[in-house]
């Protein structure tokens, strides 16, 4: 599960773009999990994320935020535009101490800004090598720095190109095509604030 | 995935949400491409369709392997492996799946968006069997293995389809280079894409040992990646 991993764009681009997610080991700590999990969002939420989900239930655009936190199981996500909000969630989950793994994406320095911030240290880091292979099969990288947010691919080429033309046509706002694609990304790890400004840029060329 | 075509009024809105593109007009019903659908039940759980055409059905083996790869709300039946892969480096804080001086490295077929016949996952797997790396155990790509020195698939699901499916290994930073030239060579005969990722325990000054030579081989580490932060309980004391 590299779920959260491989999310393209520009440094700009990509320093509004956090994934925290949290959960247990099976056959470590994974007896009564669910409490901490939803602790976790509880935590979260209090940090106005831009999505949070759970994958045996879905994301707040699915549900409501409620819905989700009280689902919390196996793995939860939160997604975040500001490093601040990193450091803050960080800092209030060492105090409460849930003994659940918890693992940040983002741009290194700026996910080490925040740790540091919490006093907190990197433990293990997932690299992404990039994509191999056929790439010309790919689609443009405009479009991939928003389908990439959602690792299990959910989110369709074309139904980002179709949210674009609808914007164009002003026949809706890029944060109400963002909410169309949100949806589609079960875990939550999508960032709508992010993609909303993607396809702005993309409808205004 | 099927679209009653005695209910399907052709509005056309669910042809954008397939990630696949495997939905089309064939004349005035929408229509679904079994052979290129990989199962995801993204067009059944957007609710898009205004009147309920879309049937979720469940399939056989070795069909079912398209939805256990691509489906992420389902659980693998075949491989009783939740997800397309291991916690990896998610949990690694108390499990110690990576100690120093070795490194995970994980082909996912098919992402982003391109999709995978499980031929082409058996070749990167085959190419990094050869490369020396030992596959990860409770993974669902190898327990599809029949021969897990090999990399050889089961042969019939080769032709099946799924959006994405990860081979998982494990390795020595030593081995980097070998694994390396067997993904270089493999990637150039294949009829999709992958996404590669390696996983390390990092020094206490930020480091990894990966990176150097990972630099010599003139391949680049995004700036953006995961990490775990060392919260989870009791933390995995590795012995020196």
């Amino acid at each position: 599960m590299t779920h959260t991993l491989h999310r393209r764009g520009t440094r700009e681009s990509l320093s509004e773009d956090y994934v925290m997610l949290c959960l247990p080991a099976v056959g470590v700590n994974n007896e009564g999990h669910a409490p901490k999990l939803k602790k976790f969002l509880e935590i979260a939420t209090k940090y106005d994320p831009v999505n949070i989900g759970t994958i045996k239930l879905g994301n707040m655009y699915s549900h409501s935020k409620e819905e989700v936190v009280k689902a919390a199981e196996a793995v939860v996500h939160a997604v975040f535009v500001k490093q601040g909000q990193v450091a803050d969630v960080l800092k209030d989950l060492e105090k409460a101490d849930l003994g659940m793994s918890v693992v940040v994406s983002g741009i290194f320095e700026k996910v080490d800004e925040c740790l540091k911030k919490a006093g907190l240290k990197h433990h293990t880091a997932n690299f992404s090598l990039g994509i191999w292979g056929k790439t010309e099969r790919l689609p443009s990288n405009e479009i991939l720095e928003v389908t990439t947010m959602c690792g299990h691919a959910m989110v369709a080429a074309n139904l980002v190109r179709e949210m674009v033309k609808e914007i164009k046509a002003g026949t809706k706002t890029p944060e109400d095509a963002a909410k169309v694609l949100a949806p589609q990304c079960a875990c939550g790890i999508f960032n709508p604030a992010r993609a909303a400004k993607l396809m702005a840029a993309m409808a205004a060329k | 995935m099927k679209i009653d075509p005695e209910l399907c009024i052709a509005c056309e809105a669910c042809l954008p949400y397939c990630p696949m593109a495997a939905i089309s007009m064939k004349g005035d019903v929408a229509t679904i491409d079994v052979d290129e659908c990989v199962e995801c039940g993204v067009c059944f759980r957007a609710g898009v369709c205004p009147v309920d055409a879309f049937v979720e059905e469940v399939h056989e083996w070795p069909r079912s392997v398209r939805a256990a790869f691509s489906n992420p709300l389902t659980v693998h039946k075949e491989t009783r492996v939740p997800g397309r892969g291991t916690e990896e480096a998610k949990t690694t804080d108390v499990t110690g799946r990576f100690k120093r001086g070795f490194v995970g490295i994980t082909a996912e077929m098919g992402r982003p968006g391109v999709g995978v016949r499980f031929y082409d996952v058996e070749k990167v797997a085959q190419a990094m069997a050869k490369s020396g790396v030992e596959f990860a155990h409770d993974n669902p790509v190898t327990f599809l293995m029949v021969d897990k020195s090999t990399g050889k698939l089961k042969s019939e699901i080769l032709n099946e389809k799924a959006c994405s499916a990860m081979i998982e290994s494990i390795t020595t930073v030593e081995n980097i280079p070998a694994v390396i030239k067997a993904l270089r060579e493999a990637a150039a005969q294949i009829e999709t894409v992958f996404t590669l990722t390696i996983s390390t325990k990092l020094e206490a000054d930020g480091s990894a040992l990966c990176e150097k030579p990972l630099k010599k081989l003139n391949v680049p580490l995004y700036l953006n990646g995961k990490v775990n932060v060392g919260l989870g309980r009791p933390l995995f004391k590795e012995e020196s």
